[in-house]
């Protein structure tokens, strides 16, 4: 028994040390609600806003949802009883928060969406790459590739999605396929990875190889996915190049892959800018100032901030990394954190 | 019905996952393109290693009459550890060691240890402490995942050591040796199961623990010694999850724990315990990867696979229901 119940007050003792409040004076604080933690650009995220919104005097608190809508839905809940200075949210699903959304907006907290856009309910902020767009620019890189092979855009794509539960896969898959759709050689298949979990990845691509030896591209929705799917390439005799790669999100792994050579493209969610842009404007998200239309110079990109019907939209262009221009220290994946600081607009 | 007929019903029955695979394998090299190759049917016995192992651990703390929802947990923790210590790129720390070939067994003992330590954890509160097994590993089944969360920070490891990887790159009679060593698993623990006081002792704990314990036997430690196993074994699928996909993701893993207790359950063992054969388990592994195989060529929309997926699974476990109804009007 005495035992059992050192253990249980041991647990407890390294539970409590593990959380570390904050006392620092600042302007406020903001919750960020994060989708997960089990990815890289998410991580990268909850820093960068931490970063960025440090240096414009605001405290940011992560809550993780775990992918779950429910969890979510509950933390909002929570939060808009705190009433904090503001909400950061990255939806788990575009649809389902949007009550949360009205609630906090209507308890004069403000919203900022960021990273993926929800356009059925007026937001304070929204700052995105735009999923669908990040499509295109996939779909653009792909045209290049199968052109510069075969000297038209023809040839056989796999396509490796997400868990076919997040919008945001289905996003990048609505993007892609629109543009190619204008390429009947080129034919596109799409198989999930659910829970975007790089094994399940993994294994369609084995199987793919074997079953459509003559795929000239594998696509996969994320940097983590391309890892597993090099592994099973290489299980099967390949070398880097034989088989054209792309993902998308910019993470490390990505880059990575680009410096030995396995990978031609990743389509970069530009995460810093996204970060910097919500910083940039977070007095007046909180002031209830009117946030004007326009160009501004986030972190040296040219993003561009308009007036839709669900609030201000700031967008900031994916870019196409390859061998060429994968040292950027710019890019996320390169996990160079930008040394410019970050000022409020006025 | 003549004894020679009845032996024959029984033989089919108590192989009846084996013939499940065999009809499922039939069918879908008839109606799913490019599915019947040699090719196809080596990544289906590859898929099935992490799996195979896994389950092997959890089909043995299950014939013991208990649970262990940790397995999954504990295989990502221990493809993080052996991804952390022995990966080149990301969070990898890429510790050399001369010759290079001692990375194998270092990061399988690495991978062994981190298994073993958290099953000794279980087994104590299970065991000793007499709490119980489904919330005792539903906890660990948690935490441990949160583990490889704050281990990694969210981050990967990748590019596995050359030496380690080797075992998912190396092929023997086309198949990589990974899958080798998950059927070596499932030949050493079938015979231990079968054919040692250990594993009679376990299956007979299954079917009433108190009547074992009252026979003079160590209930306890065998208890134990089986969430060491099972804990053991997933840290081994840990290692081959690292190996198969070249280093460790936070989410490595995810969704493993409920396929493995359907290829348990389809494999035969029952849920209350006393009863179970390894290679039935097998044959359950190798029908859900035969499934997922299938799903994969299908081309099906990204949306309905996972609905697909279920009814199939649901099939097969529908089955072996109507195996079980057949078995005791035969009795």
């Amino acid at each position: 028994m005495k035992r059992i119940t050192a253990f249980v007050f041991g647990v407890l003792a390294m539970a409590l040390a593990m959380l570390t409040p904050a006392f620092a004076q600042t302007k406020g604080k903001v919750y960020y609600l994060v989708p997960t933690l089990l990815d890289e650009f998410q991580t990268g995220s909850v820093s960068a806003l931490e970063m960025f919104l440090k240096q414009v005097g605001y405290e940011v608190q992560t809550l993780n949802a775990d992918n779950k809508t429910e969890t979510q839905q509950s933390q909002m809940n929570d939060v808009i009883a705190l009433k904090p200075a503001a909400i950061i949210l990255a939806a788990v699903d575009f649809n389902a928060l949007k009550p949360s959304i009205e609630a906090a907006m209507a308890a004069g907290i403000p919203v900022v969406e960021f990273d993926r856009q929800i356009t059925s309910t007026p937001s304070a902020f929204t700052s995105v790459a735009g999923t669908v767009e990040i499509g295109y620019v996939a779909a653009e890189q792909a045209q290049k590739l199968l052109t510069g092979k075969y000297g038209a855009v023809k040839g056989k794509i796999l396509q490796v999605l997400g868990d076919p539960g997040d919008p945001y896969t289905l996003d990048i898959q609505k993007g892609f396929e629109e543009k190619m759709a204008a390429f009947p050689d080129v034919k596109i298949i799409s198989v999930p990875a659910m829970q975007w979990e790089a094994s399940n990845a993994g294994t369609i691509v084995a199987d793919q190889i074997v079953s459509n030896p003559d795929i000239d591209l594998v696509f996969s929705h994320a940097a983590h996915l391309s890892v597993a799917a090099v592994a099973s390439l290489e299980a099967a005799g390949k070398k880097p190049g034989d088989v054209f790669m792309m993902s998308s999100n910019g993470a490390p792994v990505g880059l990575d892959l680009i410096r030995k050579g396995w990978l031609q493209v990743e389509v970069e969610q530009p995460l810093y800018a996204q970060a910097a842009a919500v910083a940039m404007f977070m007095d007046k998200i909180v002031a209830k100032a009117e946030i004007a239309p326009g160009d501004y110079d986030v972190l040296g990109l040219k993003a561009t901030v308009t007036t839709e019907a669900w609030g201000p939209n700031i967008k900031i262009p994916g870019a196409a990394i390859d061998k060429d221009n994968v040292d950027n220290p710019a890019f996320w994946g390169n996990l160079k954190a930008p040394t410019d600081t970050v000022k409020s607009v006025e | 019905m003549t004894p020679r007929s009845r032996k024959s019903l029984e033989f089919v029955l108590d192989n009846l996952v084996w013939f499940i695979l065999l009809a499922v394998l039939v069918l879908f090299s008839a109606g799913v393109p490019n599915y019947f190759q040699l090719g196809i049917f080596a990544n289906i016995i590859e898929a099935s290693s992490v799996l195979g192992v896994m389950s092997i651990g959890l089909a043995l703390v299950i014939i013991a009459g208990h649970m262990d929802l940790s397995v999954e947990s504990v295989a990502a923790l221990s493809a993080m550890t052996v991804g952390v210590l022995f990966c080149s790129a990301g969070i990898g720390l890429n510790i050399q060691l001369t010759p290079e070939w001692l990375a194998v067994p270092a990061s399988l003992a690495a991978a062994l240890f981190v298994g073993g330590l958290i099953g000794a954890l279980n087994g104590f509160l299970i065991v000793k402490a007499k709490m119980n097994a489904f919330i005792v590993t539903l906890a660990s089944y948690i935490w441990v995942r949160g583990l490889v969360l704050a281990v990694s920070g969210g981050r990967s490891a990748q590019d596995l050591a050359p030496a380690i990887r080797w075992f998912g790159v190396q092929r023997l009679m086309g198949l990589p040796l990974t899958a080798w060593l998950a059927i070596l698993c499932f030949a050493v623990f079938s015979f231990v199961l079968a054919r040692t006081p250990f594993g009679r002792h376990l299956i007979m704990i299954g079917g009433n623990e108190n009547a074992t314990f009252r026979a003079g036997i160590k209930v306890n430690r065998i208890l134990m010694l089986s969430f060491i196993i099972a804990g053991s074994v997933a840290g081994l699928a840990g290692w081959l999850l690292a190996i198969r996909t070249s280093g460790a993701t936070a989410n490595l893993g995810t969704g493993m724990l409920f396929n493995a207790f359907a290829a348990v359950v389809i494999g035969g063992v029952s849920l209350k315990g006393g009863v179970g054969q390894l290679p039935g388990v097998y044959a359950g592994v190798l029908l859900l990867a035969s499934i997922n195989t299938a799903i994969n060529l299908m081309g099906l929309p990204a949306t309905s696979t996972q609905v697909i997926h279920g009814l199939l699974v649901l099939v097969a476990v529908l089955l072996d229901t109507l195996k079980l109804a057949i078995r005791q009007r035969l009795k």
